[in-house]
């Protein structure tokens, strides 16, 4: 899985400058409209070398930050229980309904939607690459929500109904969150991960 | 007990007058006026407030996703992409956010909300979307052979 990448206000001016790409405007021969729905786009024609290097200069400035532990506190996008959460380490974060895992649960969140840093962000399409960031978390409570009054009523209708009701809720304490894999390194094989074979 | 009469034993069915009107006025300890002392005016607001609190729970579901609409408009405004132009071209790219944490990171993520719209941007201006403003793509992002 690709991963889009963009850097944040302190490496993006030394990493991509416009200037510097061998780039051809030839947005003048297509200026007429009569064979498409849509505009066409105006192209460019850039060098794929450039391209290549300067995709993988960014990609070997996230590597060293993060080989060199200077990312700073990492936040992450998890979906879960069929919601998403923003997410830090330590944070604590509250499953509402029925789900399976009971306290003192370890758990590894694999759908991890976005991760976040300091100076860069990884954006997974929609999820970054497995085995990228390791995402993990502990259940430290199941526990009921305070009661919740379903009352209805209809004037002048004879018609009263009272239900008292609690949703279970389930505490997940976020352990770690680590880059603990090598940015745009994606194995030769996909998709066998979590087969037994 | 005992009870000489039917009719005295219809009256003394139930919960304790005293016990009855407790719970109520407990619900109603923070009413002001009358509202809170007299127990047949105490009951009705009582019910209303019910009511309300019932419907306000639905109610809420729906103010907070107004609430994430407005932040992500925001913050599309901030970097010149419209909304439906911004969502469509994440949807494109497979980027799978939801409101509520685009809404989160329009408001504490600004740095990686701005990342999100340049690419949104960025995939307008390659698929040759109908945009009212025109986009030039943004500087830094590289989108050659990475949004397909």
């Amino acid at each position: 899985m690709s991963l889009l990448r963009q850097f944040c206000s302190k490496l993006a001016p030394i990493l991509v400058n416009n200037s510097v790409r061998s780039t051809q405007n030839v947005s003048a021969a297509i200026t007429t409209n009569r064979f498409f729905s849509n505009k066409p786009a105006p192209y460019e024609i850039v060098d794929p070398k450039i391209e290549k290097q300067e995709q993988q200069d960014i990609i070997k400035k996230v590597n060293e930050q993060v080989n060199a532990n200077q990312q700073g506190r990492i936040f992450a996008v998890v979906h879960l229980a069929g919601k998403q959460f923003k997410i830090t380490e330590g944070d604590v974060i509250v499953v509402e309904g029925y789900w399976p895992p009971g306290p003192g649960d370890k758990l590894k969140l694999d759908k991890v939607l976005m991760v976040g840093a300091k100076d860069f962000t990884l954006i997974g399409r929609p999820i970054v690459e497995d085995g990228l960031a390791n995402v993990t978390a502990t259940v430290i409570e199941k526990t009921l929500s305070h009661t919740k009054t379903d009352f209805k009523k209809k004037r002048r209708k004879q018609y009263k109904n009272i239900n008292f009701y609690r949703i279970q809720q389930t505490m997940l304490r976020i352990n770690t969150i680590d880059l603990s894999g090598k940015l745009n390194n994606p194995p030769d094989v996909t998709g066998t991960e979590h087969r037994i074979l | 007990m005992v009870f000489t009469t039917a009719v005295n034993f219809i009256r003394s069915r139930g919960p304790d007058e005293f016990w009855r009107k407790r719970k109520i006025f407990k619900l109603a300890a923070h009413f002001q006026g009358r509202k809170r002392n007299c127990y047949s005016i105490t009951i009705r607001y009582v019910h209303r407030a019910l009511v309300y609190a019932t419907k306000g729970r639905k109610l809420k579901k729906v103010d907070m996703a107004n609430l994430w609409e407005q932040r992500i408009l925001s913050g599309c405004e901030q970097h010149g992409v419209t909304y439906p132009l911004f969502k469509e071209s994440l949807s494109r790219s497979g980027v799978m956010l939801n409101r509520k944490t685009l809404a989160d990171l329009a408001c504490w993520e600004p740095q990686s909300f701005k990342a999100l719209t340049d690419i949104a941007q960025a995939r307008a201006a390659q698929d040759g979307l109908n945009v009212s403003k025109s986009l030039e793509p943004p500087s830094g992002v590289v989108t050659r052979g990475m949004i397909k």
